[in-house]
């Protein structure tokens, strides 16, 4: 009796262990299962739009708006059309947009680069007046800056129209300006520098290196990798954003490619395939950085909001 | 003859912290290098103080004057905001930018249990993270075009509803009852994704730990997620709610693609107001007025926000 009991027990216990542990797993594949359908359903939500302006892009003709699986035809008649579109050009829009991307980048992470430089790195009078100050700013309301912003472009004289080549520089001038005081970069850059060895600046300095060139030779490399992240969000912030320069830039000719894409849709809308074609273009480059460079956004984006 | 201000610190030895603040053993307050730090700042501040500083200051000027770029801004007290006070279309233009703020506590909610469903270490979960933020880094401009087109009669949003049974017939861009709420949906679809990724870095923030002392206490998974996970992501969620809000009152990129503040005026929000007075009608002054207006409601609606997730402070 007592035998057996002793020899019972284990038994037992291991078996509605197991009994358990089996349960608990068809539990949790019932609860995975359960979460993929949820995250599939959600993905289609996110996506099919997308796919769904592609394969309709493709169309040659059919009933445009129709909810669909498969294009029902294949043709790249909207895509010509549009890139030979003579109401606006869209060659010039990838022109415009880039020359804005190269310049609007270049001049915003050069400045906010140099800029983080004094205040993580040099002691002078006012640093932390200016820090604190660029900090308020980032808080303070600031609903009529788009107004302001125009009226300050009009009275520099960006928007006048004398000859062609002067007015085109003018105008890009006008799109870039306003948005290369990157508070955000600062912040970025000066969070990056911060992490450099002091005792690095320290012995350059007393070899007697310039300023400049310990920014240049230690900061900017040592700070790469945020340098890299910044660059490639603010390309796309650039490339994406089209409000301001619609609203203010008198040259239809000069807009970037997402704002050219609604001046499109305006003088396209007898064939809405053929702008479809163009936001298929428009999107195209960014979803490549964002495949290639996807932890740089996840990255730079708590980053930015750390600040 | 070269300076070693490098001794100094082998005599009095400093924390690396307080080097950290003084910007290096070696870095001597001198009119020199104070001139070579601000040389390096010039570009960034003159750029800074001229589109992000003097729009706060002249904007707030503007908003008591008469002022349309060609002659000088001529003041005249409060007659701006009178003016917008008897003036119906403000009126429904804020009513309808306050009627938006409904998109946030939806979105808030939907991007916590979308972040608790991709933090789950599920295989293949990375796809899912990426699809959920591609609208995220796609521009308004063909976000908006993209949804005007799913919006068509003939289009799939009403395919789709049709097939629940919920079919209305026509667009819902064209609805004046539905128009506000079909752009809503725009913001709440391209928004998701980037609140998603800052609570799933919360979520990470929290740690396991904590999560798993719960469970062995015996808590259910609800009362972890009430008692644990929710305090923990208390400032996550002021931060994102404050964003939310903020931008939720200063809608204007969806409508303008869009509807343009139609149909019948249902989806025209007070900054379209703002923008259409300076934009259309050149009344500069009238329009920095509106945008004072709703400045003053982003930073009561702010404040609510602090007040309601307690300051986001994570142990309440």
């Amino acid at each position: 009796m007592l035998k057996g009991a002793v020899h019972d027990q284990p038994t037992t216990v291991s078996k509605t262990a197991a009994d358990l542990k089996a349960r608990k797993r068809r539990r949790e594949r019932a609860a995975n299962l359960a979460a993929y359908l949820v995250l599939g359903v959600i993905a289609v939500i996110m996506l099919y739009p997308f796919y769904w302006t592609f394969i309709t892009s493709l169309e040659p003709t059919g009933n445009i708006y129709q909810a669909k699986l498969l294009p029902s035809g294949v043709s790249l008649k909207n895509y010509v059309e549009v890139l030979t579109g003579t109401t606006v050009p869209f060659w010039r829009l990838i022109l415009n947009s880039l020359i804005i991307c190269t310049a609007g980048v270049s001049l915003t992470v050069t400045l906010a680069a140099l800029a983080a430089y004094p205040l993580a790195k040099m002691r002078f009078p006012g640093r932390d007046l200016i820090f604190y100050a660029i900090l308020v700013l980032m808080v303070l309301p600031n609903e009529a800056g788009l107004i302001v912003n125009y009226i300050t472009t009009i009275k520099l004289g960006l928007l006048q129209q004398t000859s062609p080549v002067l007015d085109a520089v003018r105008q890009y001038a006008a799109v870039v300006l306003p948005g290369i005081a990157s508070i955000v970069g600062l912040f970025l850059l000066r969070q990056a520098y911060l992490g450099v060895p002091i005792e690095l600046i320290e012995a350059a300095r007393i070899d007697g290196a310039r300023e400049l060139t310990i920014w240049r030779r230690i900061m900017l490399p040592l700070a790469l990798p945020t340098i890299v992240a910044f660059s490639i969000l603010e390309f796309v912030a650039y490339w994406n954003s089209f409000l301001w320069a619609r609203i203010m830039l008198p040259d239809k000719n000069l807009m970037p490619l997402s704002a050219g894409l609604l001046e499109l849709s305006g003088t396209f809308s007898t064939n809405s395939r053929a702008v479809m074609a163009g936001a298929v273009i428009t999107v195209l480059p960014i979803l490549v950085i964002f495949a290639f460079g996807q932890k740089y956004f996840m990255k730079g984006l708590e980053g930015a909001v750390k600040g | 003859m070269r300076r070693l201000p490098g001794m100094t610190t082998t005599q009095r030895r400093e924390s690396r912290r307080a080097q950290h603040a003084r910007g290096g053993a070696g870095a001597r307050v001198t009119v020199r290098s104070t001139l070579i730090a601000y040389a390096f700042m010039l570009p960034f501040l003159a750029l800074l103080v001229l589109y992000h500083t003097w729009p706060v200051f002249f904007g707030t000027y503007l908003a008591f004057t008469k002022y349309n770029i060609i002659s000088p801004p001529e003041w005249v007290g409060l007659e701006n905001f009178r003016t917008l006070a008897a003036d119906s279309q403000f009126w429904s233009g804020l009513k309808n930018s306050l009627k938006y703020i409904l998109v946030v506590p939806v979105i808030q909610l939907l991007a916590i249990g979308v972040a608790l469903l991709v933090n789950r270490p599920l295989r293949g979960i990375g796809f899912f993270r990426t699809a959920y933020y591609v609208p995220v880094v796609t521009s308004f401009a063909v976000v908006g075009l993209i949804w005007t087109w799913m919006y068509q009669q003939d289009g799939p949003v009403n395919a789709v509803l049709g097939a629940l049974g919920l079919h209305r017939g026509g667009s819902l861009l064209n609805n004046p009852l539905t128009a506000l709420y079909a752009v809503m949906f725009v913001t709440l679809w391209k928004g998701i994704g980037y609140y998603m990724v800052l609570y799933l870095a919360g979520l990470q923030a929290i740690g396991k730990e904590l999560e798993e002392a719960a469970v062995i206490d015996g808590a259910t998974r609800w009362q972890v997620f009430l008692n644990v996970t929710l305090p923990g992501l208390r400032p996550t969620i002021l931060v994102c709610s404050l964003l939310s809000t903020v931008s939720a009152i200063k809608v204007f990129e969806e409508i303008y693609v869009m509807t343009q503040g139609g149909p019948a005026g249902s989806t025209y929000t007070a900054l379209f107001y703002t923008y259409s007075r300076a934009f259309v009608d050149f009344q500069y002054g009238l329009a920095a007025a509106g945008g004072i207006i709703i400045a003053v409601i982003s930073i009561l609606f702010g404040l609510l926000n602090f007040k309601l997730t307690r300051g986001g402070k994570a142990d309440a």
